[in-house]
This record gives structure tokens, C-alpha cells and sequence, in this order.
């Protein structure tokens, strides 16, 4: 029966509907989790805080072991879901830019807007920035397509370039997340600082 | 117990039946009742023997007549470049190409059309598009097209002209004869796309 809207079952407006409440609750899961802290978060980067690993590693594997079981039982097709497109270079390009911005401001898209929501400045002036880079990139396309189109590749999957079943490379991921799970809390131990008291 | 742990033996035995378990990889289309009723009674299935003449006649290379009787009817008489799939062997995988794709025309067609309809619900239900049925079958066919009956001098323009295309079309097609004489070539050229259904849209989406 799935994909709702593919399959017509509800109406564009209605699937918007339904992102924008999703939207809200992923936004409220974000602030109870501690994502509008930016200390929280650039932890990530210096080892004393890694929950942000362990939210979005969970976050991850849940939604595939779902999607996976729903396809199971015939209640989603999975060749109608969206794969977004890999063009390679501008994928690591654009990990790097995110990721220095990532350690620099201490925020992400998402969580910049998730701090800015409950009032912080630095939340708000990361949007500001946001917006800035948006226009330069978008005002200066002609500059960068060459290497925004470079090396597309359509939409790979892992499981197929590994000739793995979807099934065993979910295992393989959740396997691998419970390992990094648990080096997360070493590091954890490893790099805590006396200033930064993590509240789980 | 720690949360790693209640984690851990949460999503491990599920990651391990999913490796265990085969992928689905079935379709899962399908008419409901109401909706086939309603495609049924609306008779969008049915192609007119005159479409189906002119056609053939115009050598348009996106129609493809199916005979879905059996290979001994079908070696007695079958219409110009049709292919047998009898209705039997219409699951059978070396068709389904045939069945399932987007360029041609199919037109299933029996003596009747019972068969033809059959295999129209079967290709529907799979969820198969561009199958259509000769309507009234080869019975119908031969009354129109290859014996038309002339109507009366009384009757209107329409009746004349649409009985002379048909006479015109018998002609062509080997009419008077019960037997198909030499089937026409096979046409070349490119194939042109017919009643392409909207592709579906792939959900858009996006961190």
C-alpha cells in the first residue's frame, strides 16, 4: 500500500500536512535530546559527549529495520522510495564545508533552528549564516556546477555494490553502531571535562 | 541493565531475522474488487475491430495482436502479425516481457471473448498496462471486417461510409477468405510510445 502519496492514498496537501507535524516532533526530540547545546553537540567532534552519534545511529537503524519489515509484510514497495542522488565530489565537498562549520559553530541546519526556537542568539545568527551561504552558492552556481555535477553515480546502494541482501547489511550496520555505541561511552570517560557535566 | 545493552538485545534479533529472511521483492499492486468492477463495466478494455483494422491496414508498429487460443487455432487462422500466447501459458515467464511494458499496444484476442478477457483481468490484476481486448472477438471480426453486411440504401451517410472503410478494409486485411493468405512484413522503423501511464512519482525528501 505504501508509499502514501505514490500510491495516491493521500493527497499532496495532506502528506505536507503530515511532515509538518513530524517536523514539530522530530524538532521536539531534538531539544529534549540536548541538540540546542551547542557544547553538546561539537562534544561529538572532541570525544566528551557523543550523543549526538547515538541519537542519529539510532535514529537510523530504526527507520531501516522499519522500513524493512514493513516491506516484509508487503506494506510499503521500496523501489518507490526517493534515493537521494550521489554525485561524489560535491558530497565530500559539501561533508567537509558542513562538517568545519559543524565544529566552528557548534550547530547543524537542523539544531541552529532547533536553538533558535527556544531563544538562543548564537542558534540565530548560525540561520543568518545559513542564509548567507545559500545565496552565495545559489548566486554563484555557474562557478561551481562543474564540480557540484562531477562524478554522478545515481543512486547506489551499499547492499547492491557490497552483493549483499538489504537484510545482512542492516545487520552488519547495527552491529557496527552497537560497537561505535560503545566506544562513544569510552571516549567518553576518556575525554570528560571537569567543566561539562553530560546529563544523559 | 544498561541502555546499550537493552539496545543491544532489542535490534540484534531483529537485524538477524532480517538477514535471515528472503527480500520481498513481490509487487504489491492489485485491484480492489470494486475497482476492477468498475473498469469492467466501463469497458475500458475493449478496442473496436475498425480501430484494430485501421491499424493494421496503417502498419502501425505499436499495435501487437496476442491470440491467447490454442497453438492448433492458432495455426489454422490468426490475425496479420499476431503472436500465440494461449492462456494457458500466460504466467509463464518467457511472456511476460511481452505483457509487461509500456510501448505497444497489446490486443488480446479468442474466438469469443471470454479468453481474451481473461487474460485482461490476469495482466490487470498483475498490474500490467497497454493490455487491451478485440471486442466481440474473431466472431465479431469476421462479421465486421472481413464479411460486412451492407446496410440498406435508406441508411444514413455514417452506415454507408462506415461499411465501405470496412469492405475496404477486408480487402486488405484477406477478407472473403477464411484463411489468412501471406502475413504482412513486419513493419520497421521506431516504435512509438502508446497511452504512456504517468510515471509515478518518487517521494522527494531530504535531511
Amino acid at each position: 500500500m505504501g508509499p502514501l502519496i505514490v500510491n495516491e492514498i493521500i493527497s499532496d496537501n495532506t502528506n505536507l500536512f503530515l511532515a509538518f507535524l513530524i517536523g514539530i516532533g522530530f524538532g521536539f526530540v531534538l531539544e529534549s535530546n540536548g541538540f540546542s547545546s551547542s557544547r553538546r553537540l561539537a562534544g561529538m567532534f572532541y570525544g566528551y559527549d557523543t550523543t549526538v552519534l547515538k541519537v542519529f545511529f539510532t535514529a537510523a537503524i530504526t527507520g531501516a529495520i522499519g522500513l524493512l519489515f514493513m516491506s516484509l509484510f508487503n506494506w510499503i514497495d521500496l523501489s518507490y522510495i526517493y534515493i537521494n542522488p550521489t554525485y561524489l565530489w560535491s558530497t565530500l565537498g559539501g561533508g567537509v564545508v558542513m562538517g568545519a562549520g559543524f565544529i566552528m559553530g557548534g550547530y547543524c541546519p537542523g539544531t541552529s533552528f532547533c536553538a533558535a526556537s527556544i531563544g538562543k542568539l548564537d542558534g540565530l545568527a548560525f540561520i543568518g549564516g545559513m542564509i548567507i551561504g545559500v545565496l552565495i552558492f545559489a548566486e554563484g552556481f555557474p562557478l561551481w556546477q562543474g564540480f557540484y555535477e562531477a562524478k554522478f553515480m545515481g543512486a547506489p546502494l551499499l547492499s547492491e555494490m557490497l552483493g549483499a541482501s538489504r537484510g545482512f547489511l542492516t545487520l552488519l550496520i547495527i552491529l557496527v553502531a552497537l560497537g561505535m555505541f560503545w566506544a562513544g561511552e569510552w571516549a567518553e570517560k576518556k575525554f570528560a571535562r571537569k567543566d561539562y557535566i553530560k546529563n544523559d | 541493565m544498561k541502555a546499550r545493552i537493552m539496545l543491544a538485545t532489542a535490534l540484534v534479533p531483529l537485524g538477524l531475522i532480517l538477514a535471515a529472511v528472503p527480500e520481498n521483492t513481490t509487487k504489491p499492486y492489485k485491484l480492489t474488487a470494486e475497482q476492477l468492477l468498475e473498469e469492467v463495466k466501463s469497458g475500458t478494455q475493449f478496442i473496436g475491430p475498425d480501430e484494430v483494422a485501421g491499424m493494421l491496414i496503417a502498419k502501425d508498429p505499436s499495435l501487437q495482436l496476442i491470440d491467447v487460443r490454442s497453438a492448433a487455432e492458432f495455426e489454422k487462422y490468426s490475425l496479420p502479425n499476431a503472436i500465440n500466447i494461449p492462456l494457458v501459458d500466460i504466467l509463464s515467464p518467457e511472456w511476460e516481457s511481452y505483457l509487461n511494458q509500456d510501448i505497444r499496444l497489446n490486443v488480446f484476442y479468442s474466438n469469443g471473448t471470454n479468453d481474451a478477457n481473461q487474460a485482461w483481468m490476469i495482466t490487470r490484476q498483475l498490474g500490467y498496462n497497454n493490455n487491451y481486448v478485440l471486442q466481440g472477438g474473431l466472431n465479431y471480426w469476421a462479421e465486421t471486417i472481413l464479411n460486412p453486411e451492407a446496410p440498406p440504401s435508406s441508411a444514413p451517410n455514417e452506415e454507408i461510409l462506415k461499411y465501405n472503410l470496412r469492405k475496404g478494409a477486408g480487402m486488405a486485411l484477406g477478407g472473403d477468405a477464411s484463411v489468412n493468405t501471406a502475413p504482412v512484413a513486419s513493419p520497421a522503423g521506431p516504435v512509438p510510445p502508446v497511452q504512456k501511464r504517468e510515471a509515478k512519482k518518487r517521494v522527494q525528501g531530504g535531511c
